[in-house]
């Protein structure tokens, strides 16, 4: 039998706004017992004001073995930031106005 | 006001973290799952930084070092309840020792953070939230256990009888709380008992368990101890006198 209690996954907020951010997961009988150990095992060095749980076999995930559908066949570059030159644009710009 | 009373009063919230945290520490390594080790492992070092924070207190009134209080008293000069004394057990009774304390622990800091001894006030108010952690903690096994299986309800329910004449031990009226009360430093033990009471009833009625009938066992607070605090000194003090002149 089986006696292992079920996995949570543990997301760690360190301020109000900022994202949360997986840090790992517990083993816990429920939900409240999985906050209660989440808080020794992973918020007891960072910064933290919020943690969420969330039963692992709730979670759904794409395959592995699609994994090339991410990948970019023809340059996507225009869709980054970096993709666009315009920081010497912005740069004479304001070198302009502060002169006038 | 002599200081007396007040250096009595630290004496007992120190030791009652110092002995607990040790205690809980000796789960360190052998509680039941990884998580709850880790857990568990760090309220003792939360409880024996208490520990340390009250017997500092004690070193600003001139009382000595807080090393010395932990490491070089015998027991009959710990003042700790002997509840918190009590040996390990089960992890019924680990649970059921922690939340009784715990609850204890937060209405006496709730009350102390009014205190009219700054630095005391000032320093309950900074240990509540720790104690609010420890507090959830201690509930939910509590809750857990209590509305688990016969068996798990059954065994915390044994363990509640065992430990709860102890944990009424934690209120035993000390012979100066006149002046205590007097001082507006802390509130009459039967006070806190009353609302120790208050939080404790509805939680255990809560998780399907019946609160335990019982009388104080008291003593503590006068330096009378069971066996098992001069055992757990042995071992606790051991490193320390084997070369008190050491710098750690």
């Amino acid at each position: 039998m089986d006696t292992q209690w079920p996995l949570y996954e543990v997301f760690h907020q360190k301020a109000r706004g900022e994202h949360h951010v997986h840090v790992g997961a517990v083993h816990a009988p429920d939900a409240e017992m999985a906050l209660v150990l989440a808080k020794e095992q992973y918020g007891r060095r960072m910064a933290c004001v919020n943690l969420w749980v969330v039963r692992a076999d709730q979670i759904h995930a794409s395959d592995y073995s699609d994994s090339d559908m991410f990948a970019h066949a023809t340059d996507k570059s225009y869709r980054e930031a970096f993709g666009y030159k315009v920081g010497e644009k912005v740069k004479k710009k304001r070198k302009d106005a502060a002169k006038q | 006001m002599n200081d007396t009373a007040l250096k009595n009063l630290l004496f007992r919230l120190a030791d009652d973290e110092l002995i607990t945290g040790h205690r809980n520490s000796e789960w360190t390594g052998v509680a039941p799952i990884l998580e709850e080790d880790i857990a568990l492992s760090s309220i003792a070092q939360d409880e024996i930084g208490h520990a340390q924070a009250y017997y500092t207190l004690l070193a600003d009134l001139g009382a000595g070092e807080p090393d010395a209080f932990a490491f070089l008293r015998d027991a009959s000069r710990f003042v700790n309840a002997q509840l918190c004394e009590l040996p390990t057990g089960d992890w019924a009774f680990a649970v059921a020792r922690q939340y009784l304390y715990d609850a204890a622990e937060s209405v006496r800091l709730a009350a102390l953070s009014r205190s009219n001894y700054a630095p005391l006030a000032q320093l309950a108010r900074k240990l509540s939230g720790e104690e609010k952690y420890h507090l959830l903690h201690g509930k939910t096994w509590i809750n857990h256990l209590g509305r688990g299986t016969d068996e798990s309800r059954a065994r915390l329910q044994a363990a509640l009888e065992s430990a709860f004449s102890y944990a009424l031990g934690l209120f035993e009226t000390p012979a100066d709380e006149a002046e205590l009360t007097a001082a507006n430093i802390q509130l009459p033990e039967a006070e806190l008992r009353r609302q120790w009471l208050t939080v404790v009833a509805p939680v255990l009625d809560g998780a399907g368990l019946t609160v335990p009938a019982g009388r104080a066992v008291e003593g503590g607070r006068c330096g009378e101890h069971t066996e098992h605090l001069a055992k757990l000194l042995d071992d606790m003090q051991l490193v320390f006198r084997s070369d008190p002149e050491a710098e750690w």
